[in-house]
């Protein structure tokens, strides 16, 4: 959605610091997401990026020694508040794995979960419904159509991954996190997720963690850049990618480190 | 330089060789044990699940048993058969003196006269009329149709008279001499005589310890090893729980039967002997196994299953319950059959909380006393009798009997849920 020809703002983050016990994860990100857009998360192993992925989701929360602190504004609302709701923010927030990490159900199973506790659907057509856009939408729908109710594990690698992404769009997320979703698939199936996230980012907001400088110029509209917990520096893909200000950028993105 | 390289590739085939062989032989003896012990248990074993039967035939005459012609049901059950019996056996040999008569008396169960009466009030129209019965022998006799009774010691050192064994064989010439089905060892209870000694009582009390054990130790276990696993916070605190937990497994059981009778029986007045008792005091055993079980196959859940439900909104509690824990039962499940098992074989504690009385009736519920399986076992290892001995056999093949079949359950659960779950 654009605005006056700019992009609407959908998550800020503004001074957002995190910890690991007493290491320190992450310092001072300030970053801004557009609505609607890709933006690709960039960086050496180790400089914060899935941290920083999984602050949006309140993931972090999982981990016990892990002290998030900041503020994180997602549609005017501070997500690190004592009063958000943790289950409504994942709810409107997706999120996909680096591996493909299906439940162990059928396939039907594996995408009426998230609709399910979220009482989305009131039939088992409504719920039907929602299965097969979803698998449709994540371009899954034509090879497993017959075989809803057999076993997610039994796919490959890369049917898994969509099955995620599948299930992740299922409860109609305005935000799409993805952490490295393809570096677990060959270049075939790579190349159909980057389709799909081109398709997906009609609907969504999407942001991914990728190790490939080809594949963040290939999906991102706007990209940031980390390096040791610091955001070096952050813009449009364009702009990163053909005339970085910051020479580390310029480092990395030439492949001199990393 | 080669040559060295060589010798080295030999050595290294040879020592593999060398472990190989000696896993073998492991196993070789391993299963030779196993083989010998269960040989040895049917081969002492089998002959219980036979009995011996003499076949006499019985005058219901209705004077000696002081009734009229035409009796009513209850004129029936309180009729006298000790004459008629008596009189059934004595007639086995019309010329024997009175000591031999008593003999006569001793070759057959105590239990005649009620078998007698039994078959008059199945069939009142026996009434005046002579018929042959069966009645169980006595437990020598039925022991020396077996073939289990050394007849040619002298008549002292035996518990069966010269006289006796002539008026057997007379009968098993004739054709009166029968051996059946014992179906006997499985509907009676205990009792002092081994031809009518059963696991009855034992093995309804065993089904109940267990029964009260799983009600109690599953539920608790469970919800402990959920509640440590996935929600509690991980400090000094619950460290220390999960080692004294450890601890607790590692105790021995005769503990907890002490436990069982200073805290059940003293504090709380529990009834003594009861399948009750036995279960509680065999669920604090079965406790630990299953907690540590539980937690181990909940750990074993990948993470990723974990993160991927959270990221979808599911709460904790329904990550746990919807994904983790189903995902964990079949380890948990078998866990707690292993610990059943283990409970279904322990005798000390139940000893100690008094198990080991002599129960000569059925338990119908955990509140009535009784014995279980490996307690009979022991009880009667203990008698003198030479009927016993094929009994502490047959009882010691029912046990495993039932583990197996609790095993092939755990199997089929386990399996059911892995094809569901993969
Ligand atoms: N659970 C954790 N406990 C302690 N430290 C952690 C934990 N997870 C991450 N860290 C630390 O936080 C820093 C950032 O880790 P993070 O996983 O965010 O890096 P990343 O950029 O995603 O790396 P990669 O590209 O290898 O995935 C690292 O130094 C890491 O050691
Ligand atoms: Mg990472």
């Amino acid at each position: 959605m654009k605005k006056n020809g700019v992009n609407m703002i959908k998550i800020s983050a503004k001074n957002v610091d995190v910890f690991y016990g007493k290491k320190q994860a992450l310092f001072n990100i300030n970053l801004e997401i557009e609505e609607n857009q890709v933006t690709a998360l960039i960086g050496p192993s180790g400089c914060g990026k899935s941290t920083f992925l999984r602050c949006l989701n309140r993931m972090n929360d999982v981990i016990d020694i892990c002290n998030v602190q900041g503020e994180i504004v997602i549609n005017d609302f501070n997500i690190n508040d004592k009063g958000c709701d943790v289950v409504r923010l994942r709810e409107k927030i997706g999120m996909v794995f680096q591996k493909p990490n299906p439940f162990p159900k059928t396939l039907y199973e594996n995408i009426s979960y998230g609709p399910t506790i979220h009482g989305m659907a009131q039939s088992k057509q409504e719920m039907d419904e929602i299965v097969e856009t979803s698998l449709k939408k994540a371009a899954l729908w034509e090879e497993v159509k017959d075989r809803l109710h057999e076993p997610g594990t039994g796919l490959s690698g890369g049917q898994q991954q969509r099955l995620c992404i599948a299930r992740a769009i299922s409860v109609q997320p305005e935000v799409i996190l993805m952490d490295e979703p393809c570096s677990a698939l060959d270049p075939i199936a790579t190349a159909q997720i980057e389709e799909l996230i081109d398709e997906l980012k009609k609907e969504h907001t999407i942001i991914i963690v990728t190790h490939s400088m080809a594949q963040a110029a290939r999906v991102s509209q706007n990209t940031g850049f980390f390096h040791l917990g610091e955001l070096i520096e952050h813009g449009s893909t364009d702009k990163i990618f053909k005339n970085p200000e910051n020479n580390k950028t310029q480092d990395y993105i030439t492949g001199r480190f990393g | 330089m080669n040559k060295n390289k060589e010798k080295l590739l030999a050595k290294r085939y040879s020592s593999e060789k060398r472990f190989q062989f000696l896993g073998k032989s492991a196993i070789f003896m391993a299963l030779l044990f196993l083989a010998f012990f269960i040989f040895k248990i049917f081969s002492t074993g089998y002959t219980a699940f036979q009995k011996t039967w003499l076949i006499v035939p019985v005058n219901f005459d209705a004077e000696t048993m002081y009734l009229d012609t035409n009796p009513s049901k209850e004129d029936l059950e309180d009729a006298d058969y000790f004459e008629i019996s008596l009189q059934s056996m004595f007639n086995l040999d019309k010329n024997a003196n009175e000591k031999q008569q008593n003999e006569l008396k001793k070759m057959v169960s105590y239990f005649f006269e009620r078998e007698i009466k039994q078959e008059l009030i199945n069939d009142p129209s026996l009434l005046g009329k002579t018929k042959d019965i069966y009645i169980t022998a006595s437990d020598d006799l039925d022991q020396v149709f077996k073939g289990n009774y050394p007849r040619d010691l002298p008549e002292k050192q035996r518990r069966v008279t010269d006289y006796q064994l002539k008026i057997f064989d007379q009968l098993v010439e004739q054709g009166k001499v029968e051996s059946k089905f014992n179906l006997s060892f499985f509907t009676y209870p205990d009792s002092r005589e081994a031809e009518l000694a059963g696991i009855a009582s034992s093995f309804m009390g065993s089904i109940f310890s267990i029964l009260v054990c799983l009600a109690i130790a599953f539920p608790v276990a469970v919800l402990a090893a959920i509640y440590l696993e996935e929600f509690a916070p991980k400090n000094r605190f619950t460290d220390f729980i999960e080692v004294n937990i450890n601890n607790l497994a590692a105790v021995p059981s005769i503990v907890f039967g002490l436990l069982g009778l200073g805290i059940l029986l003293a504090v709380f007045q529990l009834p003594r002997s009861t399948p009750l008792v036995g279960g509680i005091t065999l669920s604090l055993m079965t406790l630990p196994t299953i907690i540590i079980a539980c937690r181990a196959s909940l750990k074993a859940v990948p993470p990723s299953i974990r993160e991927a439900a959270l990221a979808m909104g599911a709460s904790r509690m329904q990550t746990t319950m919807h994904h983790t824990v189903p995902l964990s039962m079949p380890g948990t499940l078998s866990g707690t059959i292993i610990g059943l098992a283990q409970a279904l074989g322990e005798t000390a504690p139940l000893i100690l909380i008094g198990m080991v009385a002599f129960v000569n009736t059925i338990p119908g519920s955990p509140m009535d006393p009784a014995a279980s399986l490996p307690v009979q076992i022991y009880i009667w290892a203990e008698s003198a009798e030479r009927g016993f001995v094929e009994k502490v056999s047959a009882c010691i093949m029912v046990l495993l009997g039932f583990l197996i079949v609790m095993n092939l359950f755990a199997q089929i659960i386990r399996h059911k849920f892995e094809k569901k779950w993969s």
